[in-house]
């Protein structure tokens, strides 16, 4: 582990770091961006400002990109946390899926409770859906039993069958021609958002998360002990920290971060539960965590990124008639640029 | 720390050339947006819209056509017909069922632009509903499949279960056990309006089971009429009647959509600032057309068809009751009927047909 | 009654599932190497995108087979060069492939779409074309591909067990630096592993769009690529279980149709769910020997700080 005196260093520098990388990645994916529109016989630099028109300069189009922003920040934090201890989450989509459902079941067997219990109670479990999703493959390697990794990974796939089997059968709503989804949540179930925008209290939740994570790791003592673990689990556990209890611990609250995303998704965007409330948010997260060495600031930075790219897409697919595969490609070819420069940065090799 | 410096030079300098630029101005007099679920050349649903669609922006003058496609039945599809909006579009169509919500919410936001929605619900004074009314013109479609088939089972490939494919197998059904009273229509639901791997396989179980008239409501027939013709069976389509090139020996008949004079009626209104959202449903003969038969299809089930096509044209609604559903019960008491308006909350199978709806 | 099932459900595992078994084989091979890929999605949908789309432009399938494997064999050498030779963190390479594999491959199938192509040919040896229960099946009438299935499978095994590159491939997986002590070039061995996989992995793409479905949509693999990593770890990195693991996996989904056609009504959810739930119970019920099973050194990252 480096000395005392470096690891201050580098935690000054944080922001800045952040920052930096911050410009470095958007500079990438701007060039390579231009690169990939004039293949495509497009002007790149139309394309820009209408890019630029329609989200950083209009007010909606930015909304759009706080509402982008906001599972982003949180299936990051999901993996972010746990990998402080040397644990790889890649379960942020099983788990999202697991908080909107459990939210979704709060809401439909309350119905009617008054909104100043609704509301905080179906945040709550959309938070224990996520966190009981996470905590089994936690338990299973505290136990010694199977890496997380894998167990993460294989829980993805059964999550979504449960939310499938629920919109299908029992939650089945009977109003839009049975299409498969649930009934609309009882008003009081449904996150505030602000007027007009499709802004929701998720982004607050988000934020919120954010700053827990920050303060969690930077300040108290379970941020120290967890990151003894993550340098020297061996060592951690000869000091008295209870390894296998922060394992279980650890990942419960970052899958618990991921089933808010689920949450905020469900009640804050949908309004009812749906197959598709996550184009793939929880591997996203995964990817922001890692672009962001885990870092809270560098979270914000590379979240604010992803859904700049991602709603460039969908306006020059209307706009430029290009297709919005592009901009998975673009997505690659950045991650590839940063990746192959001396291996990239990041959690862990 | 060279190489990202020359990136952020590089980058800086795009960003620069970004506020030098004009925006050119060329005014159409009215920008349709179009948003679809699967590509527009898929044979099927999808392409029937972009026909239409291009059709009438060809047709009429000074019209701007917008397309999103592959745009998934999700939060996602509200941002995109909000760019649609943004880029100027004062019509936009959602093509797929599961946009209603989406539609309807970026409606509210913007009264000045005209929305219609591919499926049901209550108009708005800016939001109007329509959909071709597939499901009586699948009557005649169940008259062929009843005269042809051999083994008295027919197979049916559903993508999602909503109401309207519901009443598509009902009234084909109906239509087989009108000419054969010991037919039997087996439903598969795949789960999804495109999933082609799952289609196939759906397909091949059902000819496992024995039928060997299949017909189908997904997005895209291409898949299963594949299979169907390369198992040397009997198909009928839907979506688009062109797939019929891809079935040379098993095509039977089939059913298309024709939204072309509809989309061009809207548009004029749009562009006279007379739009009105209204509820507006079309069966055969209007949005609904019957594809050619196949070369295989006997003179006299050709006129049987055309016959029921007719009967269907002038009126005639199958959906009259009394009418038995599949588990024993009655699914419509003497007197009742289901209207075009109701189709959409239809719940039950007609007896006869195997398969379970919820 | 049951034997038009279990022939259905037989009939129906073999098709969905050869294309499953090659991306599985060629994922086994990988991870045996050290490597866990990912984006093996993303390899699929290229190797579906490029082999429907050199058929749709040569007319020919075996071509477009041709084009798939070369396809495949290329994504997973880019990979390869990310995490062997700049050492990047495997399971961020992988999931860049997957996203690299969604967007080149609707832009290759893009143009194609919905064109109409002569798939693979199939075939059914004459002395069981006579036979009538297997007539009104699909049994027994297959692609190439599907023929070799088997036969592949049972290569690989060889290939892994029985051959010197085998052993030096699954002591570079083992313990690297080891394996470097001894003269062998982990390097090699693992761009050896990667083409290798990366040429099974396009066949099992093209599979799809070449026999299976006959077209090119995006997206179309629907998740199989991440079906195929579950079942390696199921098949305890062996290909022969591979061979039931993929009846296993590729059999819910057929279990699930064939029931539908019958009447029958079990959730296709709770279907779908069983072959993961097993897969976990099957790690915790082996746990401890299940870990000796995997390749120790997979991905670097795989055992944290364990």
């Amino acid at each position: 582990m480096p000395e005392a005196g470096v690891i201050s260093s580098l935690r000054n520098s944080n922001a800045a770091r952040a920052a930096a990388r911050f410009v470095a990645v958007s500079a990438i994916a701007l060039l390579v961006f231009a690169l990939v529109l004039l293949a495509a016989g497009k002007d790149p630099l139309s394309a820009y400002a209408q890019t630029f028109r329609h989200t950083l300069a209009s007010s909606y189009g930015f909304s759009e990109l706080l509402v982008r922003m906001t599972p982003l920040l949180l299936t990051a934090v999901a993996v972010a946390l746990p990998s402080r201890l040397g644990l790889i989450n890649v379960g942020g989509e099983g788990q999202l899926y697991m908080g909107a459902f459990a939210a979704s079941a709060a809401a439909f067997v309350l119905p009617n409770a008054p909104g100043w219990l609704l509301l905080p109670l179906v945040v709550l479990s959309g938070f224990l859906g996520g966190a009981i999703w996470a905590a089994i493959p936690g338990a299973l390697r505290a136990a010694k039993l199977v890496n997380e990794t894998v167990s993460t990974l294989l829980l993805n796939y059964v999550a979504p069958l449960i939310v499938g089997y629920f919109i299908f059968g029992p939650w089945r709503t009977t109003e839009n021609s049975a299409y498969p989804e649930s009934s609309t949540f009882p008003p009081g179930a449904l996150l505030p958002t602000l007027f007009g925008t499709r802004i929701h209290a998720g982004l607050l939740i988000a934020l919120a998360a954010l700053a827990v994570y920050w303060f969690v790791m930077e300040r108290t003592r379970w941020g120290i002990e967890m990151r003894a673990i993550g340098g020297n689990s061996e060592a951690a556990q000869r000091l008295g920290i209870a390894v296998p209890a922060w394992i279980v611990a650890a990942l419960a609250i970052g899958g618990g971060f991921a089933g808010l995303a689920g949450m905020g998704e469900a009640m804050g965007i949908a309004g009812k539960l749906r197959q598709t409330l996550s184009p793939g948010y929880g591997f996203t997260g995964f990817l922001i965590a890692w672009l962001a060495g885990g870092r809270p600031v560098g979270i914000l930075f590379m979240s604010f990124l992803f859904a700049i790219i991602t709603a460039a897409g969908d306006t020059l697919q209307i706009s430029q008639g290009l297709p919005y595969a592009v901009v998975n490609i673009l997505l690659a070819t950045i991650l590839f640029v940063v990746l192959a420069s001396r291996g990239g940065w990041g959690i862990g090799r | 720390m060279n190489r990202p410096l020359r990136f952020v030079v590089c980058g800086l300098m795009l960003l620069a050339g970004l506020a030098a630029r004009p925006l050119d101005a060329q005014e159409p007099k009215l920008i349709i947006g179009a948003v679809y679920v699967g590509s527009v050349n898929d044979y099927g649903y999808n392409r029937s819209f972009h026909d239409a669609l291009t059709q009438v922006a060809g047709d009429l003058q000074g019209i701007k056509l917008l397309e999103a496609e592959n745009v998934p039945e999700s939060g996602e599809a509200e941002s995109v017909m909000e760019g649609l909006v943004q880029q100027g579009a004062k019509l936009v169509i959602a093509t797929s069922f599961g946009y209603k919500d989406s539609a309807r919410k970026v409606a509210k936001r913007h009264r000045d632009v005209a929305f219609e929605f591919a499926g049901d619900g209550d108009p708005e004074s800016n939001f109007g509903v329509f959909f071709g009314q597939t499901q009586r013109a699948m009557y005649p479609m169940g008259v062929a499949a009843g005269k042809l088939t051999r083994t008295n089972k027919l197979g049916f490939v559903i993508g999602i279960p909503i109401g309207y494919s519901l009443g598509n197998v009902n009234a084909f059904q109906m239509g087989a056990a009108s000419v054969n009273p010991k037919v039997q229509t087996i439903v598969v639901v795949t789960g999804g309006w495109a999933d082609k791997a799952k289609e196939a396989a759906a397909a091949n179980a059902l000819l496992d089971q024995g039928c060997d008239v299949i017909s189908m409501h997904v997005d895209s027939p291409a898949t299963i009429i594949r299979t169907v013709e390369d198992r040397g069976a009997m198909s009928i389509g839907f979506q688009s009647i062109e797939a019929r090139a891809l079935a040379p020996k098993g095509w039977l008949t089939g059913l298309g959509f024709n939204w072309a004079p509809f989309f061009a009626e809207t548009a004029k209104k749009v562009m006279a600032g007379k739009f009105r959202g209204e509820a507006v449903y079309q069966g055969l003969g209007q949005m609904v057309v019957v594809a050619p038969f196949g070369a295989s299809v006997p003179a006299d089930v050709q006129a049987a068809v055309t016959k029921s096509a007719e009967e269907v044209r002038k009126g005639f609604n199958p959906f009259t009751g009394p009418l038995k559903d599949n588990r024993g019960g009655l699914a419509l008491p003497p007197g009742a009927s289901v209207g075009v308006d109701q189709m959409g909350s239809m719940n039950w199978y007609v007896e006869g047909v195997v398969g379970k709806v919820r | 009654m049951i034997t038009p099932l279990l022939l259905g459900l037989l009939a129906g595992a073999i098709l969905s599932g050869t294309s499953l078994l090659y991306a599985t084989l060629g994922e086994t091979i990988v991870e045996r190497s050290g490597i866990v890929n990912l984006g093996l999605e993303g390899l699929l949908l290229v190797g579906a995108s490029v082999g429907f789309s050199v058929t749709a432009v040569s007319g020919s399938a075996w071509l477009g087979l041709v084009g798939a494997a070369v396809a495949g064999a290329l994504v997973n050498l880019a990979f390869g060069w990310l995490v062997v030779t700049r050492k990047a963190n495997q399971l961020a390479s992988g999931l860049a492939m997957m996203f690299f594999g969604f967007g080149a491959s609707a832009l290759i199938g893009a143009p194609h779409v919905g064109a109409v192509i002569r798939g693979l040919p199939k075939w059914r040896p004459a002395w069981l074309a006579d036979v009538s229960w297997v007539q009104t099946t699909t049994l027994f009438k297959y692609d190439l591909l599907t023929w070799l299935a088997v036969p592949v499978a049972g290569f690989v095994w060889w290939l892994l067990f029985r051959t010197r590159w085998g052993l030096g491939l699954r002591a570079v997986g083992e313990n690297p630096n080891a394996a470097f002590a001894s003269g062998r070039d982990p390097a090699v061995f693992q761009y050896e592993a990667l083409c290798l996989g990366g040429v099974l992995g396009g066949l099992a793409g093209a599979h799809l769009s070449l026999s299976v479905t006959g077209t090119w949509a995006e997206y179309m693999t629907a998740g199989r690529g991440f079906i195929a990593i579950a079942l390696v770890i199921f098949s305890k990195w062996d290909p022969r279980r591979v061979i039931v693991g993929t009846l296993l996996f590729g059999g819910a989904e057929a279990l699930e149709l064939q029931l539908q056609a019958r009447g029958a009504l079990i959730s296709p959810f709770v279907l779908e769910m069983f072959p993961y739930l097993l897969t976990i119970a099957v790690l915790l019920v082996w746990g401890g020997s299940r870990r000796l099973a995997a390749p120790a050194s997979l991905g670097r990252t795989f055992y944290g700080s364990s």
